[in-house]
């Protein structure tokens, strides 16, 4: 449906204009910014390049959050690859089963998805401070594996559901068992499906806040926590808000620019649109 | 997979059956045992909170003493809590509807436009913050919204246009609506692409192409051929920006952390600040309860969707 139209055209251009200036002006400020003394940002020539690009302010930066980083580098490697696999086991079964057991726990998998933070995080602390898991890594790795893995099940679910059945059918009569038809049929033809949920998990965790913020203690302190606290605690100094700001999300924008095609596709999947 | 059952047995004999649905269920303990064992939990402490919103805990001690529904009385007497209720509804109404409206003609604009390039440019474009966490888009918007040394006031004075200039974040009657343009920003992208997989179905794209050869114009096709056929999703799309606005939090609390006064503030911030900060632990109980069944109300139809698609 392409349209030669001029009208059209012009709507894409103006589109095209609009949109380019309130997603690149943003990006475009922030890097200017962090590459400023704070003498000239207070000169308010934002859209200006220095006139001496302060790379410094990245080594400080970094000096400053690289703790953070380095923890929830951990805290999302792990949570990530232990819910794809408890994920791509259950939405296996929730995929490839129908009974009215698999019906009722799909519908509990599905209000656990979107289950709100809130109603769970007092519990959480409750537990992560008696049993001291809180002073480790695995409280918030814990945390993150109970509210990620419906998550995970759903979306290896909803590509499992797109994969054709007559190669499982056909080793099913071979007498394979459902684990090994599991282990060594579908999971090497599903290993694209499990890096778009990987991504897609990695990023959730990366860039959640509100339980780090309650659950994470000096010592295991993630990113977003860090990047709030730079900013409140070196309020006028906006260019190493946003330095830090860009050097925390590099990995996940990393996955995003050079792995776009994984990312959209697990976002759609979350959509439930395969 | 019975493969140690001879062929020419008639019948299977009990000990067979019985090992069978061994069988059967060792198998459904691999596949689901860790994912059940993870849900147990979930629903436990979901069970637990309400509990606790029942209990008299107040400060920093665990208190399980039973309380009734006091907790609840004094929580929906405070003012607070109704400032925050209205402020939902605002995220909920404002936060969803626009962002639709708009990824809808930015998503028709793409599949009509003929621009070479331009559709893979702009779904880049607008689509990099799903990347990106609402802590660093805070921090960027902070600095933009800034009112006297901030980027927009001052490219506005630039210009000459300091009539346009604004307190932004700082103006008690407008600041959530700041807040909520950093969610539409953020979650534009997301929009489109779930909107335009929706277009591309087969017998869509047909009736759009009798549509057009009936002399129907792009606008007419756009709200009576297209948005009554891409209804799932549609409905799809809201119910994940509802819940998203329902449960927003960080955009708050890095941007203006309630204020100026409690004029930002939302439940999910209320909780966070009555539970860990005034330690009013069973009133933050309460609060997450009531925005649990916002939630759930909110997830249903998404629910029987989903339910419908899953085992059609």
């Amino acid at each position: 449906m392409r349209s030669k139209n001029l009208t059209v055209n012009i709507l894409v251009v103006l589109a095209l204009l609009g949109l380019s200036i309130g997603y690149l002006l943003p990006i475009y400020v922030m890097l200017m910014t962090s590459l400023k003394t704070p003498a000239e940002i207070t000169q308010r020539t934002y859209l200006i390049p220095s006139a001496n690009l302060q790379f410094e302010n990245y080594t400080t930066a970094f000096r400053l959050i690289f703790p953070s980083l380095a923890n929830s580098t951990l805290i999302s490697f792990a949570v990530t690859l232990m819910s794809l696999f408890v994920g791509g086991l259950g939405g296996y079964y929730l995929a490839r089963t129908r009974s009215t057991f698999v019906r009722i726990l799909f519908v509990l998998v599905g209000i656990a998805l979107y289950l709100p933070y809130q109603v769970i995080l007092i519990p959480l602390v409750q537990i992560m401070a008696r049993t001291r898991l809180a002073l480790t890594h695995f409280g918030l790795i814990a945390s993150y594996l109970v509210l990620n893995v419906p998550l995970a099940s759903v979306l290896m679910g909803t590509f499992f559901l797109s994969i054709p059945r007559e190669l499982e059918d056909a080793a099913e009569v071979d007498g394979a068992s459902k684990v090994q038809i599991f282990f060594r049929i579908v999971t090497p033809i599903s290993l694209p499906a499990y890096a778009s949920v990987a991504i897609i998990i990695f990023t959730q965790v990366w860039n959640e806040f509100l339980l780090a913020l309650t659950l994470s203690t000096p010592l295991t302190t993630t990113i977003q926590v860090k990047l709030a606290e730079v900013k409140g605690s070196y309020v006028a100094l906006y260019n190493l808000q946003m330095a830090a700001a860009l050097i925390g999300v590099l990995i996940p924008l990393g996955f995003f620019l050079l792995l776009g095609k994984y990312f959209i596709r697990g976002i759609l999947a979350g959509a439930l649109k395969g | 997979m019975e493969v140690d059952i001879p062929q020419d047995t008639p019948r299977e004999t009990v000990r067979q059956r019985a090992s069978r649905f061994g069988s059967r269920f060792l198998e459904g303990l691999i596949f689901l045992g860790p994912l059940m064992f993870f849900l147990i939990i979930l629903y436990g402490m979901l069970i637990w909170t309400i509990y606790t919103s029942f209990s008299a805990w107040s400060g920093t001690r665990p208190n399980y003493e039973f309380a009734g529904i006091k907790w609840y009385n004094l929580m929906f007497g405070l003012d607070r809590f109704w400032v925050d209720v209205r402020n939902n509804l605002q995220w909920l109404v404002l936060g969803v509807v626009p962002t639709v409206v708009i990824a809808l003609f930015v998503a028709y604009l793409l599949e009509i436009g003929s621009i070479r390039g331009s559709e893979s440019y702009i779904r880049t474009l607008i689509l990099y913050p799903v990347a990106m966490s609402f802590i660093v888009t805070g921090t960027i918007w902070s600095w933009l919204y800034q009112p006297d040394r901030g980027v927009f006031n001052t490219i506005l004075r630039g210009i000459g246009l300091d009539s346009l200039t604004s307190g932004f974040t700082t103006n008690p009657s407008t600041a959530t609506l700041w807040l909520i343009v950093i969610f539409i920003w953020q979650y534009l992208g997301f929009s489109v692409i779930i909107l335009q997989s929706s277009f591309r179905t087969t017998e869509l794209q047909e009736m759009i192409e009798a549509a057009t050869v009936d002399g129907a114009g792009r606008l007419r096709i756009l709200l009576e051929v297209i948005v009554p056929n891409i209804r799932s999703g549609i409905l799809v799309l809201v119910s994940l920006l509802l819940i998203s606005t329902l449960k927003v939090f960080d955009i708050v609390y890095i941007v203006t952390f309630g204020g100026p006064g409690y004029s930002t503030d939302v439940l999910a911030f209320f909780m966070f600040i009555a539970t860990f900060q005034q330690h009013l632990v069973a009133m933050g109980a309460a609060l997450g309860v009531v925005i649990f069944l916002m939630a759930f109300i909110v997830v249903i139809p998404y629910t029987i969707y989903a339910l419908r698609k899953w085992f059609e």
